[in-house]
């Protein structure tokens, strides 16, 4: 496969194993500055997996794995998301007795040391009014739509080049998943790359550039968002033409 | 009701201790799901600590800060040598390996240093009698209770004031989410280490005082009160483990107190049978948490 | 030993056969807690027994024809493990089985050393049912609970005290029974017990205990406890930072360091003790020995009691004037009024528990003051 110039990550022969179960079997993977990818599936395709390996939380091998001309092979989440990538984890997973303030001061930890976390703050709270509304609560007690948006929040505050989501429309209301997807495409205006895992097939190849679709923990499909909208697999298998 | 009015400064001098010794194991286990039974030989090593630097003729304040940054720094050795190794294996390889450490310290104590206690020449000082309107009290019981409070709100001041302290408690609650922050495992674990070393050196000093030696083997009956203590909270609960030891404080004192001269032998007995009671009405214990999965 | 000797003595029936014909070294067996919660009394015995062992081979050995061979095993305060080890040295061929410093694992190895007919002597075990348990192979090396709580009661009688309060465990034998013997002692002399409390060893908080002795009324005229480290220093402090005044009397156990470094707590404590160094008695001779050997003065009563443990062997093997088991045992039996560096120690007319002197010191101005020193009138001494 070539690698174009402008990639940002591109991951060869990615292989996820848990003990003897493999969930991702040699995958190849390229996100490009600026692009919006989706890795589409059904459950247990190997997606999350393959998102929890790019950013050391799983167990993983690969031929070749770079992240912004950074070999990740072998460095720890923490050292990986200092480099400018990282991930906003299936479930959302927010601090929650800790006040959202704190689980955003946590997100921006790493400028402790260099950066201005406090403009960081100011933009973010901008960018979610609703957090700066509920800063002094438990992250606990918000709904389902605010932790997303608060693990998003989170996330950003390391001011990352290339952003890993989750699932991030899992459990939540259709008015706030159109929300949800209007931040995305957002995020992305302003600069943001984003490799995207959605159940959502639909309104994901909407926002997407490219997708992969993956299958027992291989690449089964790849292309334009616009291809494989129109590709009659997924037409079959997900947007129920 | 001053008799009982006593009795709960007793409690609340023996609670306390209880609370110091189980808030260690729980700021350990709440992290990476260990519990340290070796918790115990950290305060037998602030004792022989504390009893050398006497000897060596330190006065009695800085002795117990030496004791304190031994205490610290033994914590530190533990985590680095025995435990990180086997970080993130099975729950009872973790738990054996406390337990080998621990009762490999005991022997290498025995041994090397003598199975005999030795004294700690505690200052007269320590040895007066405070007395409050009708209740009295022992100068080392008042100095429990005062050390025991400072030491929570310290640590409660450190855990919600400070971004170390934040760390913990998200740590606590979801590890490998902390790790996304960009904050290293291993400076989260050390720092939890380090604190549970402190506490169990400030328990240390304490139950030194109250003895007036150290002995190789002085650390296996506090570190089980501190278990039980923990378990009553809810393991890994850092506010269930304070109140789980001052509960388990209560039940004992009020025991001792107030159960008739021909049961007074089975007090334990009794005390164990209230924990189980506890652990009936909240099997996960008083202040659990949510567990969730570790990556 | 030789190989071919080591086979024949693979079970006791053999070994009672073969070693007498064999008769040179006496086998000495030790299951000696070196590890655990025994070895603080176990070890300081053995140090002592060692240091006569050695003084005895260097004179070419007990009665100048019987050199000591020790075998020394780790029963790491475990009965079990005790037995598991009595048993091993019973096949290696020991003639003579050291028990650790307890009732507990005594009995264990008492077991195994019974039935092979060889005798075993506890270094310190204080327990006077000890020997009722085992058989008369088995013996202790040290003042009975029964005639230490002797001498105390009657020291209290003396002291003019009409009440008192003791204070017990039910965690240890020594620490439940013996205040208890001091009770009923006290009572058949006109004392009157006012109540006993108790505690869990290891605990060190008498808050509750220490608050409801503040509360009685009347307040006893004494109280009588053994517990000892941790318990005794931490009872003490609290009984005193509660503003009670009871003198208070103790056994043997808290003749440590810690309880003399303890200063204003402890003064006036009067507390009873295997031996106390007179001015040119053997004890005083023996603590100097010692200091020259090892460079410090003994810490603990356990090594010169280690040590006449060394003697009664001495002197049992020297009347046996055989290496036989049997001939031993009965040589333990005989012994009367053999002068040890503690005092006297007589093994006949007992059911192996010794009449050995037993001193009471007092506390005063962290030094020892010799209250009186003896044996108590058999007729105090309460049945086990």
């Amino acid at each position: 496969m070539t690698m174009p110039d402008d990639s940002l990550l591109s991951i060869e022969g990615l292989t996820v194993s848990y003990g003897a179960v493999e969930a991702v079997r040699g995958i190849d993977l390229t996100v490009r500055r600026g692009e919006i990818v989706t890795l589409l599936g059904a459950n247990g395709a190997g997606k999350s997996s393959t998102l929890n390996a790019l950013v050391g939380l799983a167990p993983r091998k690969a031929k070749r794995m770079v992240f912004a001309g950074t070999d990740l092979t072998g460095l720890p989440p923490e050292t990986i998301v200092r480099r400018g990538m990282t991930l906003v984890p299936e479930g959302r997973r927010v601090f929650s007795s800790l006040t959202v303030e704190e689980n955003l001061m946590l997100g921006g930890a790493k400028h402790a040391a260099r950066g201005n976390p406090a403009q960081v703050k100011a933009d973010m709270l901008e960018r979610f009014p609703i957090l700066a509304e509920r800063l002094h609560q438990k992250a606990g007690s918000l709904s389902g739509g605010e932790q997303q948006m608060l693990a998003i929040g989170r996330a950003l505050m390391s001011s990352p080049d290339l952003l890993l989501l989750d699932e991030p429309s899992l459990g939540l209301a259709p008015q706030v998943v159109d929300r949800i997807f209007d931040l995305i495409g957002n995020l992305r205006d302003r600069g943001l790359t984003i490799l995207l895992v959605e159940q959502n097939v639909a309104q994901s190849l909407e926002i997407a550039d490219r997708g992969y679709v993956l299958a027992n923990g291989r690449v089964e499909l790849q292309g334009s968002a616009e291809a494989l909208r129109s590709s009659p697999e997924i037409q079959d298998a997900y947007l129920g033409a | 009701m001053d008799i009982f009015l006593q009795q709960l400064l007793n409690a609340l001098s023996l609670g306390g201790t209880y609370a110091l010794l189980a808030l260690g194991l729980a700021v350990v286990f709440s992290i990476i799901g260990l519990i340290n039974f070796a918790h115990g030989e950290l305060m037998t090593v602030t004792g022989y600590a504390v009893c050398f630097a006497l000897i060596w003729g330190l006065p009695f304040p800085l002795a117990v800060i030496a004791g304190l940054a031994v205490a610290m720094t033994a914590a530190f050795l533990m985590e680095r040598v025995a435990f990180r190794p086997v970080r993130g294996a099975s729950g009872t390889t973790l738990l054996l390996t406390s337990f080998a450490v621990s009762a490999i310290l005991r022997v290498l104590f025995q041994n090397l240093i003598s199975a005999r206690p030795i004294p700690v020449a505690i200052p007269a000082s320590l040895s007066g009698v405070v007395t409050i309107g009708p209740l009295h009290l022992g100068m080392i019981q008042l100095i429990s209770i005062i050390v025991t409070l400072a030491m929570l709100l310290g640590l409660n001041l450190f855990l919600h004031r400070t971004m170390a302290g934040r760390a913990m408690r998200a740590a606590a609650e979801d590890f490998a989410v902390l790790r996304l922050m960009g904050l290293r495992a291993n400076s989260v674990v050390a720092t939890a280490f380090a604190i549970s070393g402190l506490l169990a050196g400030v328990a240390g000093v304490l139950w030194v005082a109250q003895r007036g030696s150290v002995d190789p083997l002085m650390g296996a009956l506090p570190v089980l009160k501190a278990f039980i203590a923990a378990i009553i909270g809810g393991l890994g609960s850092l506010s269930g483990a304070v109140a789980g030891g001052f509960l388990l404080g209560f039940i004992e004192v009020i025991l001792q107190a107030y159960l008739p001269e021909s049961l007074l032998p089975y007090r334990d007995a009794f005390a164990i049978l209230l924990v189980i009671a506890v652990l009936l009405f909240r099997p996960q214990g008083l202040l659990a948490r949510k567990t969730l999965v570790k990556l | 030993m030789k190989k071919s000797k080591l086979l024949l003595l693979s079970t006791a029936f053999v070994a009672l056969a073969s070693a007498p014909l064999m008769a040179e070294d006496l086998v000495i067996g030790l299951a000696t807690a070196q590890t655990g919660g025994l070895a603080p009394y176990d070890q300081p015995n053995l140090a002592g027994l060692q240091m006569k062992i050695e003084e005895i081979n260097a004179a070419g050995g007990i009665a100048g024809k019987f050199p000591i061979k020790t075998i020394i095993k780790d029963t790491r305060s475990d009965s079990a493990q005790t037995a598991m080890v009595a048993q091993e040295l019973v096949d290696a061929g020991a003639q003579l089985i050291i028990t650790p410093c307890d009732a507990d694992p005594s009995i264990a190895a008492g077991m195994i050393t019974q039935g092979a007919g060889i005798p075993a002597i506890s270094f310190c075990a204080t327990t006077p049912t000890l020997p009722l348990a085992v058989g008369d192979y088995m013996f202790s090396n040290y003042p009975a609970d029964n005639v230490q709580a002797a001498m105390l009661a009657a020291h209290a009688i003396e002291a003019g005290y009409k009440t008192a309060y003791i204070l017990t465990s039910p965690d240890t034998a020594y620490t439940l029974k013996l205040p208890q013997y001091f009770g009923q002692v006290f009572a058949a002399k006109g004392g009157s017990i006012l109540g006993e409390g108790t505690f869990t060893m290891g605990q060190q908080d008498f808050g509750a205990e220490v608050t409801k002795i503040a509360a009685m009324d009347p307040k006893p005229d004494v109280i009588m406890t053994s517990a000892y480290e941790p318990d005794f220093p931490a009872f003490v402090r609290q009984l005193r930072g509660a503003g009670v005044t009871t003198p208070i009397l103790g056994s043997d156990g808290i003749d440590s360091p810690t309880t003399f470094g303890l200063g204003d707590l402890v003064e006036g404590v009067v507390f009873s003790t295997a031996g106390h160094a007179t001015a040119g008695s053997p004890l005083e001779a023996f603590n100097a020995k010692w200091r020259e050997k090892t460079g410090a003065a003994p810490d603990t009563i356990y090594i010169a009691n280690g040590y006449d443990l060394g003697n009664i062997i001495e002197a049992a093997v020297t009347a046996a004037d055989s290496l036989d088991p049997a001939a031993i045992r009965e040589g333990i039996a005989n012994l009367e009024n053999l002068q040890g560096v503690t005092g006297p120690i007589t093994y006949k007319g007992t059911n192996g528990m010794p009449l050995r002197s037993v001193s009471l010191v007092r506390i005063k101005a962290g030094d020892r003051d010799l209250v009186i020193q003896g044996q108590p009138d058999p007729a105090d001494i309460p049945a086990p």
